[in-house]
């Protein structure tokens, strides 16, 4: 089982929206690798992402993820699948202001397996995580998140995405909301977390220059039919 | 379950304006609402709690809701009065189980005096068959004592043995200060107008008023002295009213019409129960009206809620996107809401209740001592908490609209 992801003859059309189509023949991607996918605005990045994580279910066509084909699970086990085996990272809204750090980041555990004997391994494995992405433990325990800059905002996201061990992380343009220094901290941070984890990474960007990062680039108006 | 509960409790009170706007104006509604009907229900109990005694009440004849009015509630004045030995007459019917004279006219203070017999201590009872009872002392032996009703004794902080003078008339100047009563029994409470009265016996009354004629005293002939007075003979020439109990209910209406058909004076029999219902259909109009507005007040408020769960389910889209991200199911999304209207109906129904609660401490004696509406304490009957029961699920019924919605965006949108 080397592929994270397989798609083949997938159709996507929204149910209010038949101007727009997506179309894939066959998509590999392949397990702890990074791959980042680009793309024209509106040629369907978030789009796939969201069918990845079985936000969105396809109209037709094969998506397994794991070898699981997530659109034959029921509603609770798809998203039982997800809070499980896959973090997501979006540009921007990923943190509920009205939550502390720490219940942002351990949101995904409560709608799983957070069972008794389980709290300590993951407010360990927080704080353990925060340390290498710089984040203060003081800062984990704030009362609420509005106060947070965007930096450590996009920070707790990958937290968030990474904690429950995920096999597969989406980010949708997880970097645009930050500068340059932000930017490239960002995703050595990230990296770095995924290289550790063993965590196979699909992001979706404009920005061409982070291509070096990354293992593999995909561009996605090439492979639609 | 926890975490939706945390999530909701932390959301709402991020979002502190608008809710607790909206939670003031719901528990508004709900206060108007309660209020207004434990008003019109107290209001309706103190005016049939006053009927429980008789089967019919005798007086002169006049309109018959005036007739039950100074009867039983000591309003107003009657116009003629009836005469002792027709009085008489009618109390000798067989089927006549006992009766009560009511002599009226007199006043002590702003209260009413009534004349009576002992009869009406035995005899009177209110609301569920409760009968009269002494907080202390007991009824009048001697033609000059006289019992107080528990109001009486208390706005005007009167103890057994005081003396009190009768005032003639009602609101007058002329006392008949040769004659102090003297007060040997104090009545408990009963919420009724019994509690507003100042109770003699038909002697005394006939006493006091030996050397009157026509509204004013005589330059008196015989200098009044208590002690001659109560060799005479005080037999009453007149009374105002009587109730009068039956033997068996069944011959009711064939004693209203020989009463009503009496030879020698003009007279009338009322069914009290069925003049108070037509004079409660009068008042009561108005209390419907009033019922119905605050009931839609409910409804508005209700929908204001909605309007609100409607309206931050577009702003709050990123937020339930999110929460699909972490694993919340489209399901656990439509708890949320549901969740967040329950939370903020309970709340507004608990404040209510508080409120409520604090108001009735305040205004439950004010009520009373105006306007005679007795409202128990107990205020939290099966009545009222059916009725909250049904804002919380009138109110959650509604929410299901704005939670399906939200149910369905979460399935239909990506981020
Ligand atoms: N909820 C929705 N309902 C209907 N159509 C949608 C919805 N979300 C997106 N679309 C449409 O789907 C198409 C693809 O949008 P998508 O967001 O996947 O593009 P994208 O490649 O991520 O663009 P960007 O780079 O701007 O993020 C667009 O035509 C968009 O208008
Ligand atoms: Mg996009």
């Amino acid at each position: 089982m080397n592929n994270v992801i397989e798609i083949s003859d997938l159709l996507f059309e929204w149910k209010n929206k038949k101007q727009f189509s997506l179309k894939i023949k066959e998509l590999k991607i392949q397990n702890k690798k990074k791959i980042i996918i680009f793309g024209r605005s509106g040629s369907g990045k978030s789009t796939l992402l969201n069918l990845i994580s079985g936000i969105l279910s396809p109209t037709s066509g094969i998506l397994s993820v794991k070898n699981i084909e997530i659109n034959q699970l029921s509603q609770k086990k798809k998203d039982q699948f997800r809070a499980n085996n896959i973090g997501v990272i979006f540009q921007q809204f990923n943190i509920l202001d009205y939550l502390s750090p720490l219940q942002n980041i351990l949101l995904p555990c409560f709608f799983t397996q957070f069972k008794k004997h389980d709290k300590e391994y993951f407010y360990n494995r927080t704080f353990d995580l925060a340390e290498k992405l710089n984040i203060k433990k003081n800062i984990l325990y704030q009362n609420n998140s509005k106060n947070l800059s965007v930096g450590q905002k996009q920070r707790i996201a990958i937290l968030r995405a990474i904690i429950n061990k995920p096999y597969l992380i989406l980010a949708d343009e997880a970097t645009s909301a930050l500068d340059e220094n932000n930017k490239n901290d960002f995703i050595n941070l990230l990296m770095n977390l995924c290289n550790e984890e063993k965590v196979t990474l699909l992001m979706a960007s404009h920005d061409t220059s982070l291509k070096k990062n990354f293992d593999m680039s995909i561009n996605l108006e090439k492979i639609l039919l | 379950m926890k975490i939706l509960i945390n999530i909701a409790l932390q959301s709402l009170l991020s979002r502190k304006i608008t809710v607790s706007l909206t939670i003031i104006s719901l528990t508004i509604s709900i206060v108007l609402f309660l209020s207004i009907d434990t008003l019109r229900l107290g209001a309706k109990k103190s005016f049939f709690g006053n009927v429980k005694s008789g089967d019919l009440i005798l007086g002169a004849r006049s309109g018959e809701i005036q007739l039950l009015l100074y009867s039983l509630f000591q309003i107003g004045s009657p116009t003629n009065n009836i005469s002792w030995e027709s009085y008489q007459q009618i109390s000798k019917m067989p089927e006549i189980d006992w009766i009560i004279p009511i002599s009226l006219g007199d006043s002590h203070k702003q209260f009413r005096v009534m004349g009576t017999t002992q009869n009406y201590f035995e005899r009177f009872s209110y609301r569920k068959d409760q009968k009269l009872q002494f907080k202390s002392g007991t009824y009048f032996k001697n033609t000059f004592d006289v019992v107080i009703g528990s109001d009486v004794a208390k706005i005007l902080n009167y103890k057994l043995e005081d003396n009190i003078i009768i005032a003639h008339g009602i609101a007058s100047q002329s006392l008949h200060d040769e004659f102090p009563f003297k007060i040997k029994g104090i009545l408990k409470k009963t919420g009724t107008s019994t509690d507003k009265l100042v109770l003699v016996s038909l002697e005394a009354l006939e006493a006091i008023h030996k050397d009157w004629k026509t509204g004013s005293k005589l330059p008196s002939k015989i200098k009044s002295k208590k002690k001659e007075i109560e060799d005479l003979d005080l037999t009453p020439k007149e009374l105002t009213a009587a109730v009068i109990k039956l033997k068996s209910p069944i011959t009711i209406f064939k004693i209203q019409r020989e009463i009503n058909d009496y030879q020698e004076e003009s007279l009338q029999a009322i069914i009290p129960g069925i003049v108070l219902t037509k004079l409660w259909q009068i008042v009561s109009i108005t209390e419907n009206i009033m019922l119905s507005i605050s009931s839609m007040v409910i409804v508005s408020s209700i929908i204001g809620m909605i309007a609100i769960l409607y309206s931050n389910l577009n702003i709050r889209r990123k937020e339930m996107a999110l929460l699909r991200i972490v694993g919340a199911s489209p399901k656990n999304i439509f708890t949320l809401i549901m969740f967040e209207a329950f939370l903020i109906s309970f709340f507004s129904i608990i404040f209510a209740i508080v409120l409520v609660q604090i108001a009735s401490f305040i205004f439950f004696p004010i009520l009373d001592r105006q306007f005679g509406i007795f409202l128990e304490q107990k205020l939290w009957n099966a009545r009222n908490l059916y009725f909250l029961n049904l804002v919380l699920i009138s109110s959650l019924l509604v929410s299901i609209f704005p939670s399906i919605q939200a149910f369905r965006k979460s399935i239909n949108d990506g981020i």
